[in-house]
């Protein structure tokens, strides 16, 4: 609760405190500062519910955009970064499933070697991105934001997928085999292990493919540097929200209420006139005092 | 009847030293089957064999008469054969529903997991076995009892055919024994096949109406639990002599070295009060799990009890120690402790014979004091102890379990301590790696250290101890000279808690 109870306390501060943050260009703004960060978090809780960590989400963000920014019709890239993010993230799920290569090795290796094919295909940030990806990004239906409907969207699969089916299920079992040293309980009770955690390691990468092309709809071009520190973002977020990254233990409103709240944070201490180099310890602080003052081993928040 | 599960000829090896030989097992339907034993007789390998979690070096399995292969514990649970292990194998962070559900959860039409039903089933299951909690409950919550169980509500759900319990009532009260008895003559009586593993002889004869008895990995028979009595069921779990690979006793012994005053191990468990004088291997023998390691825990802060004092060399130390520094301040003093499990708490097996000798020198010196003369102490307890690796910087995990154990000696041996507490001497040792380390035990009590020893080979106790203390839920049953013991009357002793006559 205490992550929900300091986004309440800063959100009251800065509709008191400053004219700017509550009117709704700002309020949408910041739904759009949120969202990448959202949906790569979402994407990095699968990784970590098993008891893993995925640091290549940075690099395969703007590879993303430097894919859907190439000199080719979007009905082609659109669908080719899908499939190349997949890829991605099943070689790491093989590299730590099969190889037996620590989390932080095997992802930390996937993220140098997507930056360098990023910097091959898009060396400066340029480009154009498909119309229908900038549409979906910038525009609004019904008067409505379009983020807001990302929001709504990657909420809903994020929890499907993580709390309401097997596959979700199977990834706390893991996770809680692994952070209780039960490492064979999962499997004993004849949960595909393998399986299960090569998906999340998949999913982890689909999700940051989804955010890059979020960025991309923004930027509205393609950038090798634009995903740099969303790994660690991301982690960040996820702790907050509560997830154990001893694995097992964790909730999707966790994660989404982390990644809210560090987006909060920004464009409040934007506003607050706050420098950048400030917002970047306060950050460091409170992700320490949140994960020290969070009760242990609890489902969710 | 006929047979649900025949077990023929199997044999079980871990490494070189054999746990189970050319042992049949046959389960029918509708029986309760004690499977009886002293500790380290093959019981839980024998099961876990049965169970999937093991697979047998050779032998085979007939379900209803035909071949069962098993790879895994899931096989054997497809195959209608569950097991409460004494270890708990639920996953404390899913609820008691997803515990029981997991791995075939209900879908609804759309793919999800079907909670309601799940849910309702879980409910269904526990009411068969009189219990009411509810299935949205962390299994982190619950307390052992309820685990136990939850684990055979997921047994009696999976369909099972063969049950089998591993001391199941080791950690249950009165109460939830009766519970449990019930439940299992209820299975029993709806054609399950049961196996019982318990050292608690009314238990048996209570409750099983066939018992097999395993000693050292072999079969020694099955009968039915009516043509038997105490007796002679001990004598069947019994039945051997000793061997002659233990060294002379000591002929005389010297002043108190470690002495142990009114230590209490849990809150209303007995003062004890022990002592071991120099020159003097003593024994704690005893049951799994009655205290006997808790107490040689607590001479060096594993453990916590709750008040006592340890005589070290003429010196007091209140207890409990501080479970950070404890080790090392008794270390300093001049006890050293060698644990039970070498792999886990005892070497580093990744770094060199050397290296793990030359680690027990520096108790009592400062952290930055200069560490001379190590290459000459690491060669003096090698060739000492006869240790056979390809050199001092072979790495510990290459080396035979013997060999292993041996370095585990040289480690406390090479910080020149005065007493030895020691847990499992020979555990996974061959033979004659077996001799040499009780020889080696005997040398250092001779040149007037002192010994305290824990195992759960009662014969091994006998032959090495002079004096023996049996432990019997965290107090001392009784006292013995090891000249006067046998395996029969420790037997007796721990079973019966020293209520019978003290010989």
């Amino acid at each position: 609760m205490l992550p929900l109870l300091v986004v309440i306390g800063i959100v009251t501060w800065l509709s008191i405190g400053t004219d700017e943050f509550a009117r709704p260009g700002n309020l949408s703004n910041l739904l759009a500062q949120a969202m990448p960060l959202l949906i790569a978090s979402i994407g990095q809780m699968f990784v970590i519910v098993v008891a893993g960590l995925d640091l290549s989400v940075g690099s395969v963000i703007s590879f993303s955009t430097a894919i859907l920014a190439l000199d080719a019709p979007g009905y082609l890239t659109f669908p080719a970064l899908f499939m190349l993010a997949a890829l991605i993230g099943a070689t790491n799920g093989i590299a730590v499933t099969r190889l037996n290569v620590h989390p932080i090795i095997a992802t930390l290796a996937m993220q140098y070697v997507v930056l360098g094919v990023t910097r091959l295909i898009r060396p400066v940030s340029g480009g154009t991105v498909p119309e229908f990806v900038i549409a979906s990004v910038q525009g609004s239906f019904l008067g409505v934001p379009m983020p807001v409907f990302w929001a709504i969207t990657v909420l809903a699969i994020g929890w499907k997928v993580l709390h309401a089916s097997r596959f979700g299920l199977h990834l706390f079992a893991i996770g809680g085999g692994m952070a209780s040293g039960q490492t064979s309980a999962a499997r004993n009770f004849g949960v595909p292990e393998t399986r299960i955690i090569i998906s999340a390691y998949v999913a982890s990468s689909l999700f940051a493919a989804l955010a890059g092309v979020f960025l991309a709809g923004r930027i509205v071009s393609g950038d090798p540097n634009v995903g740099m520190l969303f790994e660690l973002n991301s982690i960040t977020a996820v702790a907050l929200g509560g997830t154990q990254l001893s694995g097992g233990v964790g909730s999707l409103q966790g994660t989404a209420i982390g990644a809210f709240l560090l987006a909060l944070l920004s464009n409040g201490m934007n506003l607050a006139n706050v420098s950048p180099f400030i917002q970047t310890v306060v950050k460091g602080g409170l992700l320490l005092a949140v994960v020290s003052f969070q009760r242990r081993r609890k489902m969710g928040l | 009847m006929s047979t649900i599960i025949e077990m023929r000829g199997i044999s079980k090896s871990f490494g070189p030293v054999a746990a189970l030989s050319n042992v049949d097992f046959r389960l029918e339907p509708g029986s309760i089957h004690a499977l009886m034993g002293e500790n380290g007789a093959g019981k839980s390998t024998l099961m876990k064999i049965l169970a999937g979690v093991l697979r047998p070096t050779s032998g085979e399995i007939l379900l209803a008469g035909k071949p069962l292969s098993l790879s895994s514990p899931r096989d054997g649970l497809d195959a209608g054969i569950s097991v409460v292990f004494q270890e708990q194998s639920l996953l404390a962070n899913l609820t008691v529903a997803e515990n029981m559900f997991l791995g075939r959860e209900p879908r609804t039409r759309w793919g999800g997991i079907d909670y309601p039903t799940m849910r309702a089933k879980t409910r269904e299951a526990l009411a068969q076995l009189d219990l009411d909690f509810d299935p949205d409950r962390q299994v982190a919550e619950l307390g052992i009892a309820e685990r136990q169980f939850l684990e055979i509500a997921h047994g009696i759900h999976a369909n099972a055919r063969v049950m089998i319990l591993d001391e199941p009532t080791a950690a249950l009260n009165a109460a939830d024994v009766d519970v449990l008895n019930r439940n299992i003559r209820r299975l029993a009586s709806e054609g399950c096949a049961i196996v019982y593993v318990s050292h608690r002889l009314e238990e048996i004869f209570e409750l099983c109406d066939t018992v097999t008895v395993l000693k050292d990995g072999a079969l020694v028979g099955t009968r039915p639990v009516s043509e038997m009595n105490t007796a002679s069921l001990i004598a069947m779990m019994v039945g051997r002599e000793l061997s002659d690979m233990f060294p002379p006793r000591a002929d005389e012994t010297g002043a108190p070295m470690l002495g142990i005053e009114d230590m209490v191990l849990q809150p209303g468990a007995a003062a004890l009060n022990l002592t071991v004088n120099a020159g003097e291997i003593v024994a704690l023998a005893g049951l799994e799990g009655q205290g006997q390691s808790a107490i040689a825990r607590a001479l060096v802060g594993l453990h916590v009890p709750v008040s006592g004092h340890i005589h070290l060399k003429g010196q007091t130390v209140p207890l409990p120690l501080p479970r950070e520094s404890g080790l090392l301040k008794m270390h300093a003093a001049g006890l050293g402790f060698v644990p039970e499990d070498r792999k886990e708490e005892g070497l580093l097996l990744n770094l060199s014979v050397a290296q793990n000798i030359a680690l027990g020198r520096f108790a009592g010196v400062p952290a930055v004091a200069p560490a001379s003369g190590t290459r000459a102490v690491v060669q003096r307890m090698m060739d000492a102890m006869n240790i056979k690796a390809a050199g001092p910087r072979a790495r510990v995990g290459s080396l035979s379990g013997g060999n292993q154990q041996k370095v585990l000696f040289g480690r406390a041996l090479a910080a020149e301590m005065d007493v030895l507490v020691i847990e499992e001497p020979t555990r996974g040792v061959d033979v004659g790696a077996k001799a040499e380390i009780y020889g080696l035990l005997r040398d250092f009590t001779a040149a007037g250290g002192a010994v305290l020893v824990l195992s759960r080979e009662a014969l091994e106790l006998i032959g090495l101890a002079d004096r023996i203390y049996v432990i019997h839920d965290n107090a001392i049953a009784g006292e013995i000279a090891a000249t006067e013991a046998t395996e029969h009357k420790l037997l007796d002793m721990a079973l019966s808690g020293g209520k019978a006559e003290n010989a």
